[in-house]
């Protein structure tokens, strides 16, 4: 008996604990541990696992939000590319578009910049970083192939009201490595990618560590290790807590860009916070619910959002403008995908309009052959002619698909063998060889990607290419694709909008200047097209490649980029399956209204933390 | 020695036998994920590696050759290199400019018996290697951020699901009549319900629908985890989904249980007794549910097991920060050292769980207190 | 066995459970016969997520697929990770356990201390090891395979039981005078009066058999080759069925999972009934 009251006992404790448990949900609002929700802007999107470190000079894979990556909201570039007109807009420093030329690049450093510490941005800051890799190894951002080094001259200003000298000007030269990549347009990529650092803060860490960046990598730099205090940035926000659910940004009401770029006013949000969310299928949910203010997940069917307040930036299809463009990589060194005839079979049985609308949810414009897409920034560079007399035909349907692709194998040379049912069975070369089925490497639970495999596959059988899926865990898929070590890829390269495309992305896809031989890591050209010293090898690849960063004459560009994407298309280098966002981009009126969108254009399509989209910070306001 | 105290005697057996188990439990957790040809360092390397010389990926290499303890030391503790023939990707011998066969440096893996080795002294060390996917942060790390909730989770749904679930259950077989006509289908649907399907089900409703309750997480973004007020109401606000995803379905698979057991017990000669001597109705519910509490302990330790698995899918429905969570993650991410962690933590509890558990036998059942029940279970 | 039969009859809560069951199996074996559309195929005009209609009755899934024909296509996968699991797990835990009861001694204890370790191990955590260590070519069957080699652990134990309760009979220990061997014993002597038994346990490990498949399609580390009941449930969570509340997507799947396991626990607890009558009124 006795055991009997000590167990209702325990279950009148345990339930009592319970109800407590569930009576405080009912909630009272703001005490000192919450943050309120009208000053505080929630993003998501970036980081989904617990922050590793916030150290700027660290791996950037390593580097949690906002350090890795591109973000400008604690360290800031020198100045921001506008993905909407294609502008570099001034931040730390402004670019100096007619003193720059082949020969180097020029900003001014603005006077008013200064770190956290009250320490002004110099030179001297700038030339750390960009020429850490001249001077250390094991540098994560190595310059030394692009720039030879950064020089420095003072200028005055002068009032041209009252002829004063108002202040002095640090006026720096990038000079272009002639002997190296010689490429202004990488290093134009460079000035707005790389964030500036406190010199006087790293520069003292690496020599108490013995000379060695490796050793300063490793420090977490979530707080100055001088006074253990917030850590020495120069952007509107900074660190406040982060745990394995969260990012805390705090509003630095000190920061010199109020004052200088702003004109005095606050950015509107006291406190940036990333939730750290498990899935794209929590953050919409949060984003459903107004618990977040913006995301750059993928949010499926975002029609279906609008009566919860959630926007994108276009309100009808495609909902978003294209930035980048996943593909399927072709290993060129794998038979039968050597020959041209058979890539371009397998282009051409490809279903896009599924892929548009089952893999992407309409979030892309109609495809053009080819390797350029049709924005506003590069679309310029397209010939529609070039593109209808060499390009792979993608608006076939049905049989006339299906004839097609049969009718490009029989060139290559490759025969489907069905069986009694009438399935696919295998491909044979016409000496009766067998060919081993071919695969297309994704990684596991891409959903997006794994759709448009799935879809793909489907047509390819259906037109008689012996293709599969063949889906690998995220540790296996990245060697694979740099090894070489896959028949078929998905890969999106150049996945940034940056201001030397659509150059980037044919060198990234078609350069032979880096040319890896199998087994050997390829960070471009992964497909091992156009391989030195065959008898296929197509030298005007590699020159044209070489000689677009120099043009100056918008005539003799237009002709190059024609000439890249006609040979692309007759080659079918690889193949292009959708234009997706750079990020994506959807909002919530929820909290925080007038979010740039196609009709408010005044900030790109970017979340308010990076490139140019910092300002939307500065403009957004309460919801009623 | 031990006669004059059985169940001090039969505590230490059973102490002895769980201990056995937590070895072969690391033994499993060691042997498992090393059937695959899955080596850390390949997979740490292929995301670090991008960019450095053959020089740096070489030292890197050596770094995590030793981080992982995989590599045979010599006296001084540095790595051992054997010199091998090399081949490239499609198996071919490479040749060097004398046409000859290239010999390149290979560090020499240590042995499966002795990283094993060095695998159980590191646990006993409360040191479960570095994590593959944060490296280098220490699986241990991971785990104590983690644990915690689980147990949150856990603990509360398991200890009143079992007690609910057999109060229930004793009354429904006593009862009978339509309360149990009702009852006891509607509780053996429920047990057949997967803890998750029910989590999604919640979610959809009360969460999306009705937005009554938060669809995941263990509490507000906007508070700040700590020792405030607002902290722990924001937790108790997030813990009411996942607490019912899994406590219907615990209370009706005890429930359905307890109900044959007392049903059993109330068809015993005794019972039918105790009735016709006209007992009161309390009196005898009490015995039934005495009699049939014993076998419903040892159902509690057998089933515990599958209870622990349950709830860890709920965690990942509701991204619940727990130990199922931190798995799911490293499932996705291929992170062997942390899912390894995970697997002996929840191990170990369950482990002590049900060593609790046979305390607890020990204290109710008579048996063992006449030093009866000598064997193991 | 007829009057057994006559016996289970009788029981509602029997019949019910035989009914959902068969019902089942027959949709899944010859559905595709009366309902068949290619599970691969996606309907590009009804689109994603389309709702209920006469072409389909479920609606589609993400990627434009009939929800029916992917229920039928699940529901045979569920069963069929179910019996083999069951199989699998019922044979070795009859086996350890009438031997290990029946013989006792040392080699019950350690028998019982193999039996008691899975008990103890989570099968959930073993499972997560084995599949997240079998990267490529993991199929139905296989996973079927892992859930039997690693759920048999209780009905072994409650085998035991039965077995050694049985140890000291009167017409075993005829047999054993008779010199007959110990096999011989166990298969003519034992075994038969422990079939309705073991036929008990089988139902059992089928059903936790799909529960388990379920759990580890759930969190994506089931068959790659093939559409079960928790792969459709996962796709479902993984694209944006809750989000949108589109209830068509999971709800079906999880009413046929949990009738599915409801039916066997009904005959399950049914013939408890029938063979131990003191369950009955």
């Amino acid at each position: 008996m006795n055991s009997l009251k000590t167990i209702a006992k325990g279950t009148i404790a345990l339930s009592a604990c319970f109800g407590i448990l569930v009576g405080c949900s009912g909630g009272s609002e703001a005490s000192s541990d919450t943050l309120p929700r009208k000053e505080t802007m929630y993003l998501s999107g970036q980081q989904w696992g617990t922050p590793g470190s916030f150290n700027p000079i660290a791996e950037s894979w390593n580097a949690a939000w906002p350090v890795g990556g591109r973000f400008n909201l604690m360290y800031e570039p020198l100045i921001t590319y506008n993905t909407l007109n294609g502008q570099m807009e001034p931040l730390l420093g402004s670019l100096v578009e007619e003193l720059s030329n082949t020969d180097s690049i020029v900003v001014d450093l603005n006077p008013a910049a200064k770190w956290s510490d009250g320490v002004p941005v110099t030179s001297k800051d700038v030339k750390f970083i960009f020429e850490l890799g001249h001077h250390y190894s094991g540098v994560a951002i190595n310059t030394s192939e692009q720039i030879t080094g950064v020089n420095v001259n003072v200028i005055a200003t002068v009032d041209s009201a009252s002829g004063d000298t108002t202040s002095k000007v640090e006026r720096l030269s990038f000079m272009i490595n002639k002997n190296g990549r010689n490429n202004p347009l990488s290093v134009k990529d460079l000035l707005q990618a790389i964030r500036i650092v406190p010199e006087h803060v790293f520069s003292k860490l690496i020599a108490e560590h013995g000379n060695s960046v490796e050793e300063v990598k490793k420090i977490m730099m979530d707080k100055n290790p001088a006074d253990g205090k917030a850590p020495v940035v120069s952007g509107p926000y900074n660190l406040d807590s982060y745990s394995t659910t969260k990012i805390i940004l705090k509003r630095r009401d000190d920061y010199w860009g109020n004052a200088a770029l702003h004109n005095g006013e606050l950015p509107a949000p006291k406190y940036i916070v990333h939730p750290i969310y498990k899935s794209n299928e929590h953050s919409t949910i949060a984003l459903h619910d107004g618990d977040l203010d913006a995301s750059m997940s993928f949010v499926p069917r975002i029609w279906r959002k609008k009566i919860a307040g959630v926007h994108a930036w276009l309100e009808e299809p495609p909902y978003f403008t294209a930035g980048a463009m996943p593909m399927m990589m072709i290993n060129t060194q794998h038979k039968p995908l050597d020959n041209k005839y058979f890539r371009r079979a397998v282009a051409t049985a490809i279903d896009y309009i599924a892929i548009r609308q089952f893999a992407v949810s309409n979030y892309t414009s109609e495809l053009e052959p080819g390797l350029i897409m049709p924005t506003n920034l590069e679309g310029k560079y397209i010939n529609k002619e070039d593109c209808a007399k060499y390009g792979v035909n993608l608006s076939l349907s049905g049989q006339e698909r299906i004839d097609s692709v049969q009718a490009l194998l029989k060139l290559a040379g490759v025969k489907s063998v069905y069986n009694e049912d009438g399935v696919l069975d295998h491909m044979e070369y016409e000496n009766g060889e067998r060919i081993k089925t071919l695969f297309i490497t994704s990684p596991n639970g891409w959903t997006d990607w794994e759709a448009m495999v799935t879809i793909a596959v489907e047509s390819m059988r259906k037109a008689g290419l012996d293709i599969r899926e063949g889906f690998v865990d995220g540790g296996q898929y990245w060697p694979a694709m740099g090894q070489g070590n896959f028949d078929l890829v998905m890969h999106k390269p150049t996945a940034d909008v940056t201001p030397s495309l659509p150059w980037s992305r044919f060198n990234e896809v078609m350069s032979s200047r880096d040319w890896a031989p199998l087994g050997n890591w390829a960070g471009t050209n992964i497909g091992r097209y156009n391989q030195p010293g065959t008898p296929e090898y197509r030298p005007e690849v590699d020159s044209l490649l070489a000689a677009v960063p120099l043009m100056t004459d918008s005539v003799a560009i237009a002709d190059a980029y024609r000439t890249l994407n006609r040979i692309f298309m007759e080659d079918q280098v690889a193949i292009p399956l959708a234009y997706l966002p750079e990020q994506y981009y959807e909002y919530s009126d929820h909290v925080w209204t007038n979010w740039p969108n196609s009709q408010n254009p005044y900030a790109p399509q970017q979340l308010p933390w990076i490139g140019s989209g910092t300002k939307i910070l500065w403009n957004i306001k309460l919801s009623k | 020695m031990l006669k004059q105290y059985p169940t001090l005697r039969y505590v230490l057996q059973k102490g002895f036998w769980y201990f056995l188990t937590f070895i072969v439990a690391i033994a499993i957790n060691f042997a498992l994920p090393r059937l695959g040809e899955n080596n850390p360092v390949d997979i740490v390397m292929g995301k670090a590696a991008q960019g450095l010389s053959p020089e740096e990926a070489m030292q890197k290499k050596e770094t995590l050759l030793k981080a992982f303890g995989m590599a045979e030391l010599d006296d001084q503790g540095k790595v051992v290199y054997d010199t091998v023939p090399e081949f490239d990707a499609n198996g071919k011998a490479v040749l060097d400019e004398n046409s000859k066969q290239k010999m390149i440096p290979q560090p020499r893996l240590s042995s499966g018996i002795s990283q094993f080795f060095v695998y159980v002294k590191n646990v006993f060390h409360g040191d479960f290697g570095l994590s593959y996917s944060q490296y280098p942060k220490p699986v241990i790390e991971i785990i104590k951020e983690s644990l915690p909730w689980t147990l949150l989770i856990q603990a509360p749904t398991i200890l009143l699901g079992w007690i609910f679930g057999n109060l229930l259950g004793a009354f429904a077989a006593y009862k009978r009549g339509i309360f149990d006509k009702v009852f006891f289908p509607v509780a053996m649907f429920l047990n057949g319900i997967p803890y998750f399907v029910f989590g999604m089900l919640l979610v959809a409703l009360f969460s999306v629908t009705l937005g009554w309750f938060p669809a995941m997480n263990a509490y507000g973004m906007d508070v700040i985890p700590g020792f405030n007020l607002a902290f722990f109401k924001s937790v108790g606000y997030y813990y009411v989904l996942p607490f019912f995803s899994c406590f219907p379905i615990l209370l009706s698979g005890q429930a359905t249980g307890m109900r044959s057991m007392a049903i059993y017990e109330l068809g015993t000669d005794y019972m039918k007794y105790a009735k016709w001597l006209g007992l009161r109705e309390g009196k005898i519910i009490s015995y039934v549910f005495r009699n049939a509490m014993l076998p419903q302990l040892t159902g509690l330790a057998q089933s515990l097991g599958a209870m622990v698995g349950g709830a860890l899918i709920t965690e990942m429905i509701f991204s619940y920060p727990g130990l199922g969570m931190a798995m799911l993650t490293a499932i996705q991410q291929n992170d062997y050292a942390t899912i390894q962690g995970c697997t002996l933590m929840i191990s170990t509890c369950v482990l002590l769980a049900n060593f609790l558990v046979d305390i607890l036998i020990a204290v109710f059942d008579p048996r063992v207190k006449a030093g009866l029940q000598m064997g193991g279970k | 066995m007829v009057k057994l039969l006559k016996n289970l009859m009788k029981s509602p809560m029997f019949v019910v459970g035989i009914v959902i069951f068969v019902l089942s199996l027959l949709v899944a074996v010859f559905g595709p016969l009366f309902y068949n559309v290619d599970i691969n195929a996606r309907d590009i005009v009804a689109g994603p997520y389309a709702p209920s209609s006469a072409e389909h009755l479920l609606g589609t899934d993400h990627l434009g697929r009939d929800y029916v024909s992917l229920l039928i296509a699940g529901l045979r996968s569920s069963l069929y990770v179910g019996l083999i699991a069951g199989v699998i797990a019922t044979t070795i835990g009859v086996f350890i356990g009438l031997f290990g009861g029946f013989r006792g001694g040392w080699i019950d204890e350690v028998l019982n201390m193999g039996t008691n370790l899975f008990i103890v191990i989570p099968q959930f955590v073993i499972l997560v090891l084995i599949s997240s260590a079998v990267k490529e070519g993991r199929s139905l069957t296989l996973i079927g395979l892992i859930i039997g080699l690693t759920s048999w652990s209780w009905s072994a134990r409650s085998v035991r039981a039965q077995a050694s309760s049985l140890r000291s009979r009167d017409h075993i220990a005829l047999a054993k005078m008779n010199g007959d061997g110990n096999l011989k014993i166990l298969l003519k002597h034992v075994l038969p009066y422990l079939l309705s038994y073991v036929f008990m346990v089988f139902i059992m490990q089928v059903s936790s058999g799909i529960l388990s498949e379920a759990s580890i399609s759930m969190i994506g580390l089931g068959p790659l080759d093939s559409t079960s009941l928790g792969i459709i449930l996962n796709q479902a969570k993984d694209n944006g069925a809750l989000s949108d509340s589109i209830w068509i997507a999971f709800l079906p799947a999880t009413l046929v999972i949990t009738l599915t396991v409801f039916a066997l626990y009904l005959i399950n607890t049914s013939m408890e009934g029938v063979f131990n009558p003191r369950l009955r009124k």
